[in-house]
């Protein structure tokens, strides 16, 4: 079973990449607001039952993908 | 909230708390509170070591600028001239390696060129515990990853370091930065005292967020189990911010639109604000409003304790406000007026026209705390009359050891070559670089053995001057000046004290008697975690001149049919590493003359720069055996007829030097040395007839050890 | 004597070496500024120099490729302006389009700073130093093909440090070279080595 895990900076903590990006797009001429980025994980689980899979995925999120101090992350069920 | 969970929130006792009422004349207000807590810590104050580090050595006649600027100002001649320092950010790493390494690397390099010296070098001092205690190998990887992450950005190369292990560093990590910069003949020297009643006070760089609030006080305070809820206030370095900060700063200085200017580090605009109004003897009228912000959510006292990186704190005469401006929008910064310089001795703080608080900043400044902590005077514990050394076959298994092999799995991580100055690199015994306008030399060593401060913390703190010294010396470098890093463990431990107090002394001597002033420097206190210290660490930061980069002897043998000299000034004999690291007791014999090494250092100096030897090396941990087979490592090796005698324990201090046949007698009659053997080709190292080795088999332990265990994550 | 123009960008970092190695080669360098357009008949040639331009943020090389002065340079490349691009400068002309193929990150993940030993197109070796996280040279089947084809591999790797495709260190395509090594680091004896004052030759 695949599922998403989206990995981003958190709010209070400083966005290097995205700041950068957006003053580069504002430079285009684009009119951006806000710009963060971060990272897309996908992973294939074995596993039949979605919610113990997306448990999971949680746990791996948690103590591998994402480094808690500065980041947060949100799971997400792929077709 | 009660006084003592105030007191507590705000790190403050009972005795700094009525110090601050009689200040004041009442109880302290408001955000005044955080002030005093950010200004009074260990880590701003230095009230735990203040009254030893005045004692120090910093006068000379090359010395511009010392302590109180933000680094210290050498004057090299010819015009030129160079600023250091070298500071930790132990506690930040040990939490989040990688970018507490970081925001390391960016805050040295801000004290450097907020003088408005261009950076030209870094290094850094790196303490680790066991590979295998918990995280250890995290740490390793993300400190690494967090200066080379930051360093390379930034664009300055990383030229020399070092780096020790040892299980007394398993809860505290240490990771001192180290960086240099260079004024060029129409380069002017900035400080930080506010000047010109009047002026402009502007702020420059990155917007203010949540970063690091309260970083100041957690750094002077020792970690406890259950301490994962520090988080979540990790600085987050920029190294592109801090190259556009870099390139913008020393551009409006050169264009004359900046009259004093700090950087904003430990305790963010409240340090910067109180010293420079401090030091100048003027006031300041700051608007808080005014300052940029990342998040619109942060009160005022947030934005009075924030670390956000990347900041600059500058005085400007309103005339040139809008030219200095134009330059930072180029550059992509922001540059905001913040307030005005006054003549009444108060810094005031207003937020949307109410003013918040209105303090004399000697009050936070000059007046902190100064405490004088117990310690006893210092007492050779293990000193003994004589060491036994157990025989031992020499296996030189020490190659592979952590502390013995190679250190590239670290450095080749570095850009170690931007900027096209570097000489020698990280794989060399001591950095160099080449002056830019006189194509002089520049030689930068780091020092501090812990292992010989764990044999004794006297001999230990000169070592760390004598040593690196030495090192400098016997490549034909002039030592000048000394930057340090004090790590120690808790300070209200009268053992850390004493350790602390006997350490400055041997390293104050040898400063004194090496004629190298101490110019700049750093402490860092309570470096412990559930009641146990580090290893007392006085780390260093040298640097030498030269004046050409031709004929700097190598660190390895270069020619077979040399002859190689053994060259002595032995005061002291410790039991050393290996004994260490088979469980064996530490002892030394002797006492360690300062002068008469001093002496023995300027002579091996004059020597070197005369008659040009083809390698030399000092004989350092693992003793002579282990020195000979580092200096084989290439395709040229020793071949001595030497007892097993000499290879036991560590001597204060041994150089090795390789020259010609015919240029041995001078070295034998000048220096009192002897020669122990010879250069062979032949892939062998020999160091008597039942004691050889393979140099392939050699190269193979050095190069594993660290690299194997950190390669394999 | 020439006139080269040298690229800077907001984070470039090897602009002052590449500056020093122009002028001691005996040419008359010239800064052109990112966010200037310039005119193609002020420079007779360009050196785009490496360093981490706007952090490396995104992708290497990404946004500096879509600055107005590389938009000038578009327009002297086909006039055929003869350009190097070093490191970083590779980047920047690979996501600008100026040349195939893309640098990514390192096989092993981690900053690599090094002496390598390069083969030429003579066959002839040099050593440079490397000092990169993203040198890793990717194109696919038809690019690689179309650049064996047409002998636009300059230089490749004797010992791969980085994974490159086909051990890919350099490639010419007609005046637009680039190579991930840095020449302007191997120009004295002191630095370790002069291989470097060579390549640039074409300017």
């Amino acid at each position: 079973m695949k599922v998403g895990v989206k990995i981003m900076p958190r709010n209070e903590v400083l966005d290097t990449q995205g700041r950068t990006v957006g003053a580069a797009l504002k430079r285009q001429g684009y009119e951006v607001e806000d710009c963060k980025v971060g990272k897309f994980v996908i992973l294939d689980l074995k596993g039949e039952d979605s919610s113990k899979v997306m448990e999971q995925a949680s746990e791996i999120a948690k103590s591998i993908l994402c480094n808690p101090l500065i980041e947060s992350f949100e799971t997400v069920e792929l077709s | 909230m009660s006084l003592k969970e105030k007191l507590d929130l705000y790190r403050l006792n009972q005795d700094e708390y009525k110090m601050i009422c009689e200040k004041l004349g009442r109880e302290p207000q408001g955000i005044e509170w955080a002030l005093f807590s950010s200004l009074w810590s260990e880590h701003c104050s230095y009230k735990s070591s203040k009254r030893h580090l005045k004692k120090l050595f910093r006068e000379g006649p090359r010395v511009l600028e010392s302590f109180g600027e933000n680094a210290g100002v050498i004057d090299l001649g010819q015009g030129e001239r160079i600023a250091f320092k070298m500071e930790s950010h132990n506690h930040p790493s040990f939490i989040e390696p990688y970018q507490g390494a970081a925001t390391g690397v960016g805050g040295i390099l801000r004290d450097i060129f907020t003088m408005g010296a261009r950076p030209l070098a870094l290094a850094n001092y790196l303490c680790f515990g066991d590979l295998d205690a918990p995280r250890m190998t995290t740490l390793v990887d993300g400190v690494v990853r967090g200066i080379g992450g930051y360093g390379n950005c930034v664009g300055v190369p990383t030229i020399t370091g070092q780096t020790e292990f040892h299980s007394s560093y398993n809860g505290n990590i240490l990771v001192n930065a180290f960086a240099l910069g260079y004024f060029g003949k129409n380069d002017g020297v900035f400080l930080s005292k506010a000047k010109g009643i009047g002026f402009d006070v502007v702020y420059v760089g990155a917007k203010t967020g949540r970063d690091g609030i309260h970083g100041a006080s957690m750094a002077s305070e020792s970690f406890e189990d259950g301490d994962e809820s520090k988080r979540p206030t990790v600085q987050i370095g920029d190294p592109f911010l801090e190259k556009l900060l870099i390139e913008s700063c020393i551009e409006v200085m050169n264009l004359g639109l900046v009259d004093s200017i700090q950087d904003m580090g430990a305790a963010g605009l409240t340090s910067s604000s109180f010293e420079m109004a401090s030091k100048g003897q003027v006031g300041l009228d700051l608007e808080l409003d005014k300052v940029p912000l990342r998040d619109s959510t942060l009160t005022p006292e947030d934005i009075l304790l924030s670390e956000s990186q990347e900041r600059m704190l500058l005085i400007c005469e309103p005339q040139k406000v809008d030219s200095l401006k134009e330059v930072f929008l180029k550059w992509g910064l922001d540059a905001t007026v913040i307030g005005k310089v006054k003549e009444e001795r108060k810094v005031s703080l207003f937020w949307n026209g109410d003013r918040l608080a209105e303090i004399d900043p000697d009050i936070l400044v000059e007046e902190a705390p100064e405490y004088d902590r117990n310690y006893d005077p210092w007492d050779s514990l293990n000193k003994k009359e004589k060491i036994q050394f157990d025989s031992e076959k020499i296996n030189l298994e020490e190659l592979k050891s952590y502390q013995g092999s190679t250190r590239s799995w670290i450095y080749d991580q570095y850009d170690q070559r931007v900027g096209a100055n570097t000489a020698r690199d990280c794989s060399g015994s001591i950095g160099v670089i080449q002056l830019p306008e006189s194509g002089r030399a520049l030689g930068i060593v780091l020092g501090c053995r812990p292992h010989v401060m764990r044999h004794d913390a006297w001999i230990g703190g000169a070592d760390a001057i004598l040593y690196p010294s030495i090192e400098l010396s016997i490549k034909g470098f002039e030592p000048l000046a000394v930057t340090d890093c004090l790590n120690f463990g808790n300070p209200e431990q009268k053992s850390v004290m004493s350790e602390f107090v006997a350490s400055l002394e041997g390293l104050n001597l040898s400063c004194q008697k090496m004629k190298t002033p101490i110019i700049s420097g750093n402490v860092s206190f309570y470096n412990e975690s559930n009641g146990d210290n580090i290893t007392s660490t006085p780390s260093t930061g040298l640097v030498g001149l030269r004046d050409s980069l031709s004929y700097i002897p190598a660190d390895r043998f270069q020619e077979e049919g040399s002859q190689i000299i053994l060259i002595e000034c032995p005061q002291v004999l410790l039991s050393g590493m290996r004994a260490e690291n088979k469980g064996r007791d530490l002892e030394f014999t002797g006492e360690l003359n300062v002068q008469e090494v001093s002496r023995w250092c300027e002579k091996l100096k004059e020597m070197v720069l005369k008659e040009s030897p083809l390698s030399t090396r000092i004989v350092g941990k693992f003793g002579l055996s282990y020195a000979l087979s580092r200096m084989s490592m290439d395709s040229v090796s020793a071949n001595c007829n030497l007892n097993e005698g000499e290879f036991s324990g560590e001597k204060l201090y041994q150089v090795l030097v390789e020259v010609k046949k015919s240029k041995s007698e001078v070295w034998i009659n000048k220096m009192d040395a002897r020669v122990i053997g010879e250069t062979q080709a032949t892939g062998v190292l020999v160091l008597n007839k039942e004691t050889q080795f393979q140099v392939s088999e050699l190269r193979k332990l050095y190069k594993g050890g660290l690299s194997d265990v950190m390669g394999a994550q | 004597m020439s006139r080269v123009g040298v690229l800077r960008f907001p984070g470039t970092n090897c602009d002052l070496d590449v500056f020093r190695a122009i002028e001691d080669l005996g040419h008359e360098a010239c800064w052109i500024w990112y966010a200037n357009p310039f005119e193609e008949r002020e420079y007779d040639s360009y050196v785009i120099p490496g360093g981490f331009s706007f952090g490396d943020y995104l992708r290497a090389g990404a946004m500096a490729a879509q600055s107005p002065a590389m938009d000038s340079l578009k327009k002297a490349v086909k006039k055929g302006a003869p350009v190097i691009g070093i490191c970083n400068g590779f980047q920047i002309l690979c996501e600008a389009g100026l040349l195939p193929g893309a640098l990514v990150r390192n096989e092993k993940l981690r900053f690599i700073d090094r002496w390598v030993e390069l083969v030429d197109q003579n066959k002839e070796i040099y050593s440079l130093p490397i000092a990169h996280g993203e040198g890793r040279f990717y194109i696919e089947e038809d690019g690689l093909k179309e650049l064996r084809d047409k002998d636009q591999i300059w230089l490749t790797y004797k010992d791969n440090p980085n994974g490159s495709i086909s051990d890919i260190a350099g490639i010419k395509v007609n005046s637009v070279s680039a190579l991930m090594p840095h020449p302007e680091r191997a120009m004295k004896d002191w630095m370790g080595g002069t291989d470097g004052r060579r390549f640039f030759e074409c300017l």
